[in-house]
């Protein structure tokens, strides 16, 4: 009786074995995507410029082939009413098939922001098991997409990873820009209490000779893909551009500064002592006053003294002290200059809406439906900021004050 | 029934492995918005009260299996309809979690794989699995039960050390007030996955110390549902609610966004692994219930002869109970806990056990 | 279908006529000896064949009478020494004795008087006789009795005592088991030193009558065990015994699976242990390979030196172990499924690197795979049967060839060749030579299984090889134990290695009677007040001096 079965077994067994593997896929078939970028043409179909990786050109010739002759990355593009029919009509001039768990970036040209919007484009990703919607996500500014994506660059040799790491970096260090992927820009779209805010892109210098392959040849390239900038969106479509100061401030209320320097004036000099910031917490809170929303904004920075220009003595505490309050007031209105001008906008990018909805859920439901247009351009937000300067770094006096008393 | 025994470890063992079964997978209490987590606990108080049933039913008949004793309770003719039922629910429940990893096997990872070859193979697995026994499978979960548990504790940490982790998500607590939680309990958490232990109504006559299986079996409804809250809540923290709602696998979706350190990212990997192995257990239990009921009530001496024709009736039904994931997911959700999970889960054993404690009365 | 099957169970019974040992040479039917020497004499070199080595060494022991003895021996399996000296010497020397000989009493006197031997036994029928002769016993007739007597002067050139080639230890005693039976019980009486260390012999084989012996402390085993195990080796009949390997196949519990159900080894240290865990040693003469039941699972993880290690270093060891057991299955199967599957998975620098090695490469990542492996099998088999001489060519020609050629060549590439070489090591590394095996055979499944199906094949057959152990057993022992079924008191000793005054009981599986190894307290604590820790430990007040 047992054998019977063992029969069976092994019919069946073999029955799954031998009818082949279906979800194979060996890696000389497929193309590594690593960059995706959309525009708009004059039809108002999709552009799809696709980034594919080439494997031998990056490694660096293990097998005796020639690596470093012929460029890391290769670009083709397609069009299409959405962005599946794009990217199976790409398969028309690809020799692979396109595998997009690795595609770490998407571009998506300004003019197409500006128009039509992005809330539509998503949903492939979304949908897609393969597609990652930890994917970083950037508005090409003053560019089309495609340039972002051709552009070959120097030190990273697969260029999405050096926009990536380029906005990682900034993020970390400078503060103006922020790292945005797929999800999060979602849920910014969907929810009512906040709206999208990413991070912009351009090409510096000459964008044809940045595609070439003697644009990394040289000490000093042609063309150098920069963070540029925070886009600001409404219901979808982008309003609005901020930079400098401006965008330091949107990410100073998200809480996203990880680092940055802030320079102070200092008796009569303007921009006379930088200041590093290490570390900072920003909590945001919402109270209902009078059936009016009141947003409390308290940031609590912590950092050095980086560089002075003025001869003061950082001995003394006191000085610190003062320091302290120029730099408060200093954060103060990069942050009330931000709200002023996201409220102009009458796009509430700080997520103050959700906030409100997570202090008082009943007040939110009647707010709700004019948040954008009526309560956020009206309300109030009450900025309290406390800085300390803890160090100093190597030196306490700048050494040029010894010189003066000298002399 | 087999001459087998297990422990009350192998029993706390068993119970944890396969509440977790198809949770990982599906999108529990998903109206309760950001309280789902909430809803989970109130299940798992619902899931003691109904394991105390269960036990109850157990303390007055220790050796009978309950296709047995529920003929001994409500008269032969009724009893074995009524045990046919039973049986013809667990197998059905069997399908549709095979269904359900079949699904999630599918969709995230083999696309372009027949269903119907996905769900054989793991039948075939749990076939050669439950012949062996209950004695084997439950030694097989204790060996699981530690890997499955450094998995999701390796999980956890790194989830928190990608910095994902966003309490805020989880406010404003009980937004929609207490009562509306209650009511999704009573539709649904109470019903899956802490009714489904029904199952092991068959399973205790197997326990070898049966006054610990009491302590086993909460113990084991209790951590497995502080463990799916975590989960429940860890999801809404991370994803939001808005993506949770949207999602068919939301512990996927979040073990999809871990990035840790460069190179620990697109871990959906390990995710199926532990989902598979939970599953497994799941379906196991299931299909031995199933196998040794029937082997009861139609006097079969070897139940190990029928493991696979049952197997293959559940495979079968696995591919034919629906016809996409849509028509799948709504019966699960609006169908099948009124007419099925409600009855079977909870009115009847209450049922059966008041006249059992009548009986059991009169008799002494 | 299944008829099919039916039709060739029949003709293949059909066309065995039973073969038992009973159609091997017999000496039972042969009777008891005769009276006559040259008659019994004649029987033995007939029954011998007239071999060159059975020498018959005719005596007078009585200068008056003329009593005929013949003393017989086979050359070779015996001590002549003590043949010479102690037996012939002492018979022909011993005029005092010799006055009182007669025929009747001539078997007695020798024996008692005379024979300076140990032991001695009388012997009256030829099955006995003969067995006594080519087991090494030296035969003493005497004409007119219809006894003769049996020496024991076993000896003979056996290999002197070295370290065990198989099971090497940084730390522990240095002498493995040799061929005879008798050294090899030796030395683990010479470890354990109790008369409740019990020894049982017995003959298995009709014709190579090897000698078997099973071993195990009274008191401390589980007496089921030990007659399971005798009732299984009652039941071997077989003709030969060449080796232990033979006895573990007949009476392993399960020979369906690749998992080893007894355990082997070569070290005495090693026997001894076990004893002491209540495990029964079964010794087999010809094998310097002892074999041990019951066995478990993690028992093959465990290596001797590992209790004579602390247990921090014990500990991390042991879960290197189990690491390597997994990577020397799993490993060739995951970088297939990975590569071909999962491809998501891999980070993308390291996706890219592969990708660049595989476009040169014709095959696929599965067929790759295979060619590299059935390759290093090839050298593996061809490294044990080399002879030492061109040993070192083998591992040129192995290096060169598949590592760098191949590579070169576009046969295979970089990458996979880092991962066989992996797990070629991983295989090596495990402790016991049986556990090996089976990994190298698993492997090959799954390779196959995560080809075909990626990771989720690779889960699933990783189910089943689990289910797989958890259903074997071991004499009645569940070969997981103490995992599963838990018993957290002797978990102390499988995956970690608790220190050795944590280890209190003995796993309960095998020795139900005694169970406590040691006393209480065990745990080491330099005393206090004898000024042998530091102040800042001690516990009591100064005033100590």
């Amino acid at each position: 009786m047992n054998r019977k079965w063992m029969f069976l077994f092994l019919m069946l067994t073999g029955l799954a074995l031998t009818s082949g593997c279906w979800g194979k896929k060996e890696l000389t078939d497929i193309a590594l995507v690593s960059a995706l970028g959309i525009d708009k043409n004059e039809e108002g179909r999709y552009v799809g410029t696709i980034q594919i990786i080439n494997p031998g050109n990056v490694a660096g010739g293990l097998q005796g082939g020639g690596g470093g002759q012929a460029p890391s990355i290769t670009t083709y593009s397609a069009t299409g009413d959405n962005m599946v029919e794009m990217s199976r009509r790409a398969s028309t001039k690809i020799s692979r098939r396109l595998y997009y768990a690795h595609t770490n970036l998407v571009v998506i040209n300004e003019e197409l922001a500006k128009e039509e919007g992005i809330t539509k484009i998503f949903d492939a990703f979304d949908r897609d098991p393969e597609f990652r919607t930890t994917a970083t996500i950037i508005i090409a500014h003053d560019t089309k997409a495609a340039d972002i994506l051709k552009t070959l660059t120097g030190v990273d040799k697969i260029p999405a990873n050096k926009v990536i790491k380029t906005l990682k970096f900034t993020e970390q260090r400078w503060g103006e820009h922020m790292e945005v992927s797929i999800q999060e820009g979602i849920k910014d779209l969907v929810s009512p209490g906040k709206e999208p805010v990413i991070t912009g892109f351009r090409v510096n210098g000459n964008a044809e000779q940045g595609k070439k392959l003697e644009n990394v040849q040289q000490s000093a390239l042609e063309a150098i893909l920069q963070a540029d900038g925070l886009a600001v969106f409404k219901d979808g479509k982008l309003v609005d551009w901020f930079q400098g100061e401006t965008a330091r401030g949107v990410t100073w209320i998200l809480d996203k500064i990880q680092g940055t320097d802030i320079n102070i004036n200092w008796e009569g000099e303007q921009e006379a002592i930088a200041y590093q910031v290490i570390r900072q917490k920003t909590k945001v809170s919402a109270n209902m006053k009078n059936g009016q929303p009141k947003i409390s904004i308290h940031v609590r920075a912590e950092g050095d003294i980086g560089e002075v220009m003025v001869p003061v003595d950082l001995t003394v505490p006191s000085v610190l002290f003062n320091i302290e309050k120029t730099l408060e007031k200093e954060i103060q209105k990069e942050i009330n200059h931000a709200i002023q001008r996201a409220q102009k906008n009458q796009s509430d990018i700080f997520g103050f809406g959700e906030a409100v909805h997570r202090s008082n859920p009943k007040a939110w439901k009647k707010l709700k439906q004019d948040w954008n247009n009526v309560h956020f351009p009206q309300l109030k937000a009450d900025v309290t900021v406390e800085a300390f300067v803890r160090r100093t770094g190597l030196r306490n006096k700048p050494y040029f004050s010894n010189m003066e008393s000298n002399q | 029934m087999e001459k087998a025994k297990i422990s009350a470890y192998q029993l706390f063992v068993l119970i944890l492995l396969f509440e977790h079964g198809t949770t990982l997978l599906i999108p529990l209490a998903v109206e309760a918005k950001q309280d789902a987590w909430l809803a989970v606990l109130l299940g798992t108080v619902g899931g003691f009260i109904l394991f105390w049933i269960y036990y109850g039913l157990y303390q007055y008949y220790p050796d009978n299996l309950p296709t047995q004793y529920v003929q001994k309770i409500i008269g032969k003719v009724l009893g074995r309809l009524l045990g046919f039922f039973f049986l013809l629910y667990f197998m059905y429940i069997a399908a549709r979690d095979l269904r359900d990893f079949g699904e999630m096997l599918v969709t995230v990872a083999y696309p372009d794989t027949p269903l119907f070859i996905v769900n054989a193979l793991l039948m075939l697995v749990m076939v050669y699995t439950v012949r062996k026994g209950i004695e084997v499978l439950a030694r097989t979960g204790e060996l699981f039960f530690i890997i499955v548990y450094l998995f999701a504790i390796t999980g956890f940490i790194l989830v928190i050390a990608s910095g994902l982790l966003n309490l805020t998500n989880l406010k404003p607590v009980l937004e929609e007030g207490i009562l509306s939680i209650i009511k999704i309990t009573f539709t649904q958490t109470l019903y899956f996955p802490f009714g489904e232990v029904v199952a092991f109504a068959m399973i205790l006559p197997y326990v070898n110390q049966s006054k610990k299986a009491k302590v086993a079996g909460l113990f084991a409804i209790g951590l497995s549902g502080i463990n799916i809250a975590i989960i429940t809540a860890l999801n809404i923290s991370v994803l939001g609610v808005d993506l949770v709602s949207r999602s068919p696998f939301p512990l996927l979706s979040t073990i999809q966004t871990i990035r840790v350190a460069e190179f620990l990212e697109r871990l959906d990997v390990y995710f199926m692994l532990t989902s598979i192995i939970c599953g497994f257990f799941k379906i196991s239990v299931y299909c031995y219930v199933a196998v040794i009921g029937i082997a009861d009530l139609f006097n079969i001496k070897e139940s190990s002869r029928l493991v696979y024709p049952i197997g293959i009736v559940i495979l079968f039904l696995s591919i034919t109970i629906a016809s996409n994931t849509s028509e799948h997911i709504k019966e699960g959700l609006q169908i099948i806990p009124f007419f099925v999970h409600m009855p079977l889960q909870v009115a009847v054993p209450l049922l059966l056990l008041v006249i059992a404690f009548f009986k059991n009365r009169k008799s002494r | 279908m299944p008829s099919f099957f039916k039709h060739l169970k029949k003709k293949k019974n059909s066309e065995n006529h039973k073969e038992s040992s009973q159609d091997q040479p017999n000496n039972r039917l042969l009777g008891f000896i005769d009276d006559s020497i040259s008659i019994n004499l004649d029987m033995i070199k007939q029954k011998t064949g007239n071999s060159s080595d059975v020498v018959i060494r005719t005596l007078n022991i009585s200068p008056h009478s003329e009593i005929k003895t013949a003393v017989v021996y086979v050359e070779g399996i015996v001590d002549t020494v003590s043949i010479n000296d102690f037996l012939i010497e002492s018979i022909m020397k011993n005029h005092a004795l010799q006055e009182k000989l007669t025929r009747e009493n001539a078997l007695k006197v020798i024996s008692n008087n005379v024979a300076a031997l140990g032991s001695i036994k009388l012997v009256s029928d030829w099955e006995q006789l003969l067995l006594s002769l080519m087991a090494g016993e030296t035969l003493i007739l005497v004409d007119g009795t219809n006894e003769a007597l049996s020496v024991g002067t076993q000896g003979g050139e056996t290999r002197s005592i070295e370290e065990p080639s198989t099971q090497l230890a940084v730390r522990g005693s240095r002498s493995g088991f040799t061929e005879s039976i008798r050294t090899n019980t030796a030395l683990v009486r010479r470890i354990i030193k109790n008369p409740d260390l019990w020894l049982e012999s017995m003959k298995i084989g009709e014709v190579t009558q090897t000698d078997v012996a099973i071993m195990y402390i009274n008191g401390i085993v589980n007496k089921k065990v030990v007659e399971e195990l005798r009732q299984r080796l009652k039941r071997i009949d077989i003709d030969g015994i060449l080796e232990s390997g033979y006895i573990e196949q007949l009476i392993e519990d399960q020979t369906m699976t690749t998992f080893p159900t007894l355990y082997h080894t070569e070290r005495p240290d090693m026997v001894a242990g076990n004893l002491l865990e209540g495990k029964v040693a079964i010794f087999v003469d010809g094998t310097p390979f002892v074999l041990i039941a019951p066995t478990i699972f993690i028992q093959f993880f465990q290596a001797a030196e590992d209790y004579y290690a602390r247990f921090d270093i014990a500990t991390a060891l042991r879960l290197l172990r189990v690491m390597i057991f997994f990577i020397s299955i799993i490993g060739p199967s995951a970088y297939i499924a990975a590569t071909t599957f999962h491809q998501e998975m891999l980070p993308t620098q390291l996706l890219i690197a592969i990708a660049a090695q595989r476009e040169a490469v014709p095959f696929p990542a599965f067929v790759e795979a295979m060619i590299m492996e059935v390759t290093f099998e090839i050298l593996r088999e061809a490294g044990v049967r080399m002879p030492r001489a061109i040993g070192s060519a083998v591992s040129i020609v192995g290096a060169l060839v598949i590592g760098q050629a191949a590579v070169q060549a576009g046969i295979v590439s970089p990458a996979m060749v880092i991962v066989v070489s992996i797990t070629a090591i991983a295989s090596f590394a495990t402790p016991s030579f049986a556990i090996a095996i089976s990994a190298r055979l698993i492997r090959f499944i799954f390779m196959i299984v995560a080809a075909t199906f990626g990771f989720y094949g690779i889960i699933l057959s990783f189910i089943m090889m689990i289910v797989h152990l958890c259903d074997l057993r071991s004499f009645g022992v569940p070969y997981m134990s103490p995992l599963a079924p838990f018993s957290p008191k002797s978990a102390g000793d499988t995956v970690v290695r608790l220190p050795w005054w944590a280890l209190k009981q003995r796993p309960p599986f095998t020795s139900n009677e005694n169970n406590i190894r040691q006393g209480k307290d065990q745990r080491p604590q330099p005393p206090a007040n004898r000024g042998m820790v530091n102040s800042h430990t001690r516990k009591s007040d100064q005033n100590e001096s």
